[in-house]
């Protein structure tokens, strides 16, 4: 069981990847609450999505620690956290509500998967969360058919259909037009508030990711620091192995 | 002075270039391979003599394969029909009868080995052991498959199939994990995330990912094994080759053999042909964007209207 009142993911003096032999980023001190979306911006390859995948347990911390989804035991449930990956994970050549439905998998019984029976709870849900990104008539087609936005919408369906307690989401507003970028933001936005998830959302565009989340986070050198704070050193926004280098 | 000038020059010749020099050392190992296999042209001339008795005898086919009842037939034909009971027509059958089998069961078993065995669904021991077993099962081809069977079930279609099993097992494994390890990492990541077991990750996400390829391999596995059902045969696994075997051993009648060789052929062709218009579907352009219908194969679109 999550405790209340615990933030869903917790970074505490974390150092995290490394380049040659040095940790990308150093002392990572970040919080992210229930209901609340959290912003992460910085330059192309500075590592926010090693960061992204470090939070999502795919990536060991040097040092420090990480909690997610904090529960009595300090280790994420089964299902806890949810990933929307760059390039969305979708399962290619495979129906829109095949790739939905995944997101029940977490929940479902040895037996309902063993099978592939998912249940009644599981089929209303992925077809009410399909629905809600406006893929109804879509729902038989192959994601390899849909368009770029139209995928995303996917990839959030299903991470409806999961219900985590941290959704982590990489630049899953890249090369979007504004119309349908502004649709995607409504979507995060319903989740944090109606499923009071706490997502934590990476994006290269700080002006964008400013106008929908409540905390901005940006990468400069190897330190994470709040938006609008200059790092002590005022250093360069890129690693600073890279400047070595050069 | 001359010679030594010709010596110097090739020497020149072959040390600038090195397409020359790997040239010359082929030759000189193609050489040292043929003497030391004994192999002779006068072999060869003698063996033209032998392929002309061979052809005087195999010449004309005779087709009565296809028309004669073969009372002689394991299992035994209850057909009222001559053509349906005759050796062409039955060892055919059952050689295709045996690639169905041998695919099916071979993919059922070679999915799970696969999976084990790629190395982005499974811990590297687990990888590693399983690559071992698939490899131990491709080393004997599926002739000597064939002869184990043979010995431990007795002469027939089973033995085939238990062959063609084994075989299928181990090529098709091979080519599943590679096609496996081939899938975008993003999505086994979302599986990890969420906490996912392995076999979920491989079951739900790796598997239907590399689907297409996983099906083409399979059809191309079918038509490999209907051309190594006949061979089989020949060492009582059942099939064409086991009716080829008949005429050969002890009657040798190289016309009959001859006729079945050319049903063989035709039927392997026409099988080839269907299995590459279908694996088409699975692996080329429109594949991109949707997944192929076994109606639309086996139904032409003016049939569907």
């Amino acid at each position: 069981m999550v405790v209340e009142g615990l933030p869903r993911l917790r970074f505490s003096k974390a150092s995290i990847g490394f380049v040659g032999d040095t940790p990308l980023i150093v002392d990572v001190e970040m919080t992210v609450n229930a209901g609340e979306i959290v912003g992460l911006t910085g330059r192309s390859g500075i590592g926010k999505t090693t960061l992204l995948r470090t939070a999502a347990g795919l990536i060991s911390t040097l040092s420090g620690t990480v909690e997610c989804c904090c529960t009595e035991s300090t280790r994420a449930e089964r299902g806890a956290i949810g990933l929307i990956p760059q390039r969305l994970g979708l399962v290619q050549h495979q129906s829109v509500g095949y790739n939905v439905i995944l997101g029940a998998l977490a929940k479902a019984s040895l037996l309902q998967t063993a099978f592939s029976l998912p249940n009644r709870v599981m089929r209303d849900a992925t077809r009410d969360a399909i629905e809600a990104v406006g893929l109804s008539d879509k729902t038989l087609e192959s994601v390899n058919r849909l368009s770029g936005g139209q995928q995303r919408r996917v990839a959030i369906a299903r991470a409806m259909v999961q219900n985590p307690q941290l959704l982590l989401a990489d630049e899953c507003l890249g090369e979007l037009d504004a119309e349908t970028a502004r649709e995607i933001i409504d979507l995060l936005r319903s989740l944090a508030r109606d499923h009071g998830m706490a997502i934590l959302v990476v994006d290269h565009n700080p002006v964008r990711v400013r106008t929908f989340c409540d905390r901005v986070f940006q990468l400069r050198g190897h330190s994470l620091i709040p938006f609008d704070e200059e790092p002590a050193d005022r250093g360069s926004t890129l690693p600073l192995v890279k400047e070595d280098s050069a | 002075m001359s010679e030594k000038t010709f010596q110097a020059r090739l020497m020149q010749l072959v040390t600038r270039r090195p397409v020359l020099r790997i040239g010359l050392i082929i030759v000189v190992l193609l050489i040292l391979i043929i003497n030391h296999l004994g192999i002779t042209l006068w072999k060869l001339v003698e063996g033209a003599g032998n392929l002309k008795r061979l052809g005087a005898e195999a010449l004309p086919p005779d087709f009565s394969v296809l028309t004669e009842r073969a009372g002689w037939a394991y299992p035994a034909c209850t057909y009222e029909s001559d053509f349906l009971c005759s050796p062409a027509v039955i060892g055919m059958t059952q050689t295709i009868e045996i690639a169905i089998l041998a695919t099916v069961f071979g993919m059922i078993l070679s999915l799970p080995l696969a999976a084990m065995a790629a190395t982005n669904l499974s811990p590297p021991w687990l990888a590693q052991s399983t690559r071992q077993v698939l490899a131990a099962m491709r080393v004997l081809p599926s002739l000597i498959w064939a002869l184990i069977f043979v010995i431990v079930v007795g002469i027939g279609p089973l033995a085939g199939v238990l062959a063609m099993t084994m075989y299928t097992v181990g090529y098709l494994g091979k080519l599943q994990y590679e096609a496996l390890e081939g899938v975008s990492k993003e999505p086994l990541e979302v599986a990890r995330t969420m906490g996912l077991p392995r076999w979920q990750v491989a079951r739900f996400f790796a598997i239907p990912e590399a689907s297409n390829a996983l099906l083409s391999q399979m059809l191309f596995m079918f038509e490999y094994n209907v051309r190594h059902g006949s061979v089989i045969g020949l060492v009582g696994a059942g099939g064409i080759g086991w009716y080829m075997n008949h005429y050969l051993s002890p009657f040798q009648q190289y016309d009959k053999v001859l006729a079945l060789i050319i049903v063989l052929y035709f039927v392997v062709v026409a099988i080839d042909q269907i299995s590459l218009r279908v694996r088409r579907n699975f692996i080329d352009g429109d594949a991109e964007y949707r997944k192929p219908r076994w109606r639309d194969v086996l139904i032409t679109r003016d049939v569907q209207g």
